[in-house]
């Protein structure tokens, strides 16, 4: 009897964010893998049902395959060399000196800017003969237009912008390793480097799990970057997968084979996390 | 107790007097509101604001309600209007758009052209709006690309007269050249590609829009002319986007090829001594590519709204004087005629241009496979890859595409 009240009672706390996430995340989900079965023209009043035929020409579309490659090459380039720099910048805040907040907020500036605030400032720097980077350090590259440059060019800029978010991440976990394991391993004479590696890795193995799988997702959907500053150009060398969902569904409509791109995204991302936590997870728990 | 109760009873009579009152007051002059969406969010804005207005004047019983929205963002709030409610009265589409809305049912077909002349239309925009043989939209303009030359550097160079030809046109940008100082910069790929492409005899898709043809020699000897201007002849800088605007604005530059939108920056610009001319014939075709504005109207209006709807679209066309003052070549030949017209000396120079436009084409698909000779040239200009090859790939990507419909 008394089961069955708290029963309802999780259930009416529950009801207000099911709802919500019934209503707009877990239906549009199934109605656009319905869409993605079409051949849907935002305009068409009977769309046709087209079975897996949207699947297949995206596998056989070269130009889905480069924005899968590209999308790839962005996360390679950012994932890693973002969280390392994350995590850097975290063991310098975490010392003790003065000013450190002044630092925190420094870092942290940028996460707070939309990416179209970052991409223009950035389109300024990067700019071929204005450019304060070419100024700076008295380069002759054309970053942009490039196609050898224009990507790397996105990550660092999404580096830069995006350091700042798991610093404070993996500042928290570094202030939550217990002080007596640091004393610990300095008094049996651990270099610097050997009390990090033995005490203070194990301890945000976790926190860096989280911080990867998070930012991977985070650069799997990378949009704003390249359809403000390169729209996929040039040559497509900046076409992201999440651009090119865009580029047909919302610049030429067709919504079907723009909602099959997005579920195969979904499927690579799936996988990716699920073998970061077969990688990661485990070993974490031990 | 009673005569509060009465006060407030004749309070509430009063008020409720008031209110019909005041209904019946805002029914009398209470006009047919149309709604007009455009995305002329530059001068031509202006120009338009002053043709609505001076219309609301004229017809006390309607009351157009402009909205601009720009071009970027124009056409997704105009699609989700069509597609799910809340579409304007009047709109604009680019030509090449007709063929796709008009396919799926959106557009409010125009089978009789009342109160216009379509004698008065130049021959070739009339092909404008039309989609399988029926008149969805009616084209108040058209904005052929144009030269635009430097009168000063022009006459320091010793050219007497535009060039019209390859010939002369190398010719001329050679005397124009020197450091510091490009006798061409390409200022926009889209439009400078597609007429290169015109004039050699390519385009995008086969006749029956079925494959595209832009693998052909044709198209290849198009972007080898184009490309040779940098190579070759050395006349022109590698592309850079909008600094090849600003260098012509500055003065550094002899020549660009841009539409007539840009009259207005450049007659702001302080210093700059411009003219304008037809485009030279670089290939074995005389033309040059062009589009049009079209006046179009939802599917789905009431016939008392269509009405007021067409008699605002005959207004605009018959006002496109106005309009060619801040924005495009007016198409309505009793207008090119006119001596009013003739005293813009900018715009007289594109209108000649008129009888051999080439429209992008009529195609459903015209908007998906639009971008792909672009990215094809600008890759070609950049010496990413040999302009056969890109066109190559360009065209397959275009085939894949149509064979997804």
């Amino acid at each position: 009897m008394r089961g069955r009240k708290e029963t309802i009672g999780a259930w009416l706390f529950l009801a207000p964010f099911l709802t919500l996430f019934v209503l707009f995340v877990l239906s549009p989900v199934f109605y656009g893998f319905w869409i993605s079965l079409h051949n849907w023209h935002i305009l068409s009043k009977n769309a046709i049902f087209v079975g897996l035929r949207n699947y297949s020409s995206a596998i056989n579309d070269d130009l889905f395959r480069i924005s899968l490659v590209r999308t790839g090459y962005f996360m390679l380039m950012v994932v890693p060399a973002g969280n390392i720099l994350s995590l850097l910048l975290a063991i310098g805040l975490n010392q003790k000196y003065r000013a450190t907040t002044l630092y925190k907020i420094c870092f942290y500036t940028p996460v707070l800017l939309s990416v179209t605030v970052v991409a223009l400032v950035w389109r300024w720097m990067y700019s071929h003969d204005y450019g304060l980077i070419n100024h700076y350090f008295h380069t002759d590259v054309r970053w942009l237009e490039d196609p050898k440059s224009a990507m790397p060019a996105l990550a660092l800029m999404s580096i830069w912008w995006g350091a700042g978010g798991n610093m404070l991440i993996y500042l928290a976990g570094l202030k939550s390793v217990p002080k007596e394991i640091h004393e610990a391993a300095e008094l049996d004479g651990a270099r610097p480097w050997q009390r990090f590696w033995y005490t203070t890795w194990p301890w945000i193995r976790p926190i860096t799990l989280f911080c990867f799988v998070i930012s991977l997702i985070g650069a799997s959907q990378v949009f704003g970057q390249s359809y403000i500053l390169t729209q996929g150009n040039p040559a497509y060398s900046t076409l992201t997968v999440i651009l090119y969902m865009y580029q047909q569904g919302f610049g030429q409509y067709q919504l079907g084979y723009a909602s099959a791109v997005a579920y195969l995204l979904f499927l690579c991302v799936f996988t990716l996390t699920l073998i970061q936590f077969k990688l990661l997870a485990p070993r974490a728990t031990k | 107790m009673k005569p509060l109760s009465h006060f407030l009873l004749a309070a509430l009579l009063s008020f409720c007097a008031l209110q019909g009152c005041s209904r019946a007051a805002a029914s009398t002059d209470k006009a047919l509101e149309l709604t007009f969406w455009n995305g002329f969010s530059g001068p031509d804005g202006k120009a338009m604001e002053g043709i609505v207005k001076s219309f609301n004047r004229e017809h006390p019983g309607i009351h157009v309600k402009m909205q601009i929205i720009p071009w970027g963002t124009y056409y997704d709030k105009l699609t989700l209007g069509l597609a799910f409610g809340g579409a304007p009265d009047v709109f604009i589409l680019h030509e090449a758009r007709v063929a796709e809305y008009a396919d799926h049912g959106a557009l409010s077909p125009i089978d009789s052209m009342d109160g216009l002349d379509p004698k008065d239309f130049a021959p070739s925009v009339l092909q404008v709006g039309l989609w399988k043989g029926r008149r969805y939209g009616i084209p108040l303009d058209c904005h052929p690309l144009g030269m635009y030359y430097n009168v000063d550097l022009f006459r320091q160079a010793g050219i007497g007269h535009p060039p019209t030809n390859l010939a002369e046109f190398v010719d001329d940008a050679k005397k124009l050249t020197k450091p510091g100082q490009w006798g061409f910069a390409m200022t926009d790929i889209h439009l400078v590609g597609s007429t290169f492409l015109y004039q050699f005899g390519a385009n995008l898709l086969s006749p029956d829009f079925r494959r595209s043809t832009l693998d052909s020699p044709q198209a290849t000897e198009a972007v080898d002319t184009l490309l040779s201007f940098s190579d070759t002849y050395k006349i022109s800088p590698p592309p850079q986007g909008n600094d090849a605007w600003m260098g012509f604005q500055m003065g550094k530059i002899g020549m660009v090829f841009q539409g007539t939108w840009m009259i207005d920056s450049l007659d702001h610009q302080k210093g700059l001594n411009y003219a304008a001319a037809p485009v030279p014939t670089f290939g074995p075709v005389k033309t040059v590519w062009a589009g049009s504005h079209t006046l179009c109207m939802p599917a789905t209006l009431s016939a008392e709204r269509r009405m007021a709807a067409w008699q605002f679209i005959t207004y605009l066309s018959d006002h496109s004087l106005d309009w060619a003052k801040g924005g495009q070549v007016p198409v309505r030949l009793s207008i090119l005629d006119s001596p009013e017209f003739d005293k813009l000396r900018i715009m007289r120079e594109f209108a000649k241009e008129l009888p051999y436009i080439h429209y992008e084409p009529f195609a459903v698909t015209a908007n998906q496979v639009a971008p792909f000779a672009d990215t094809a040239i600008d890759a070609s200009l950049n010496h990413i890859d040999e302009p056969e090859a890109e066109l190559r790939d360009a065209s397959r990507r275009i085939d894949n595409v149509l064979r997804r419909q």
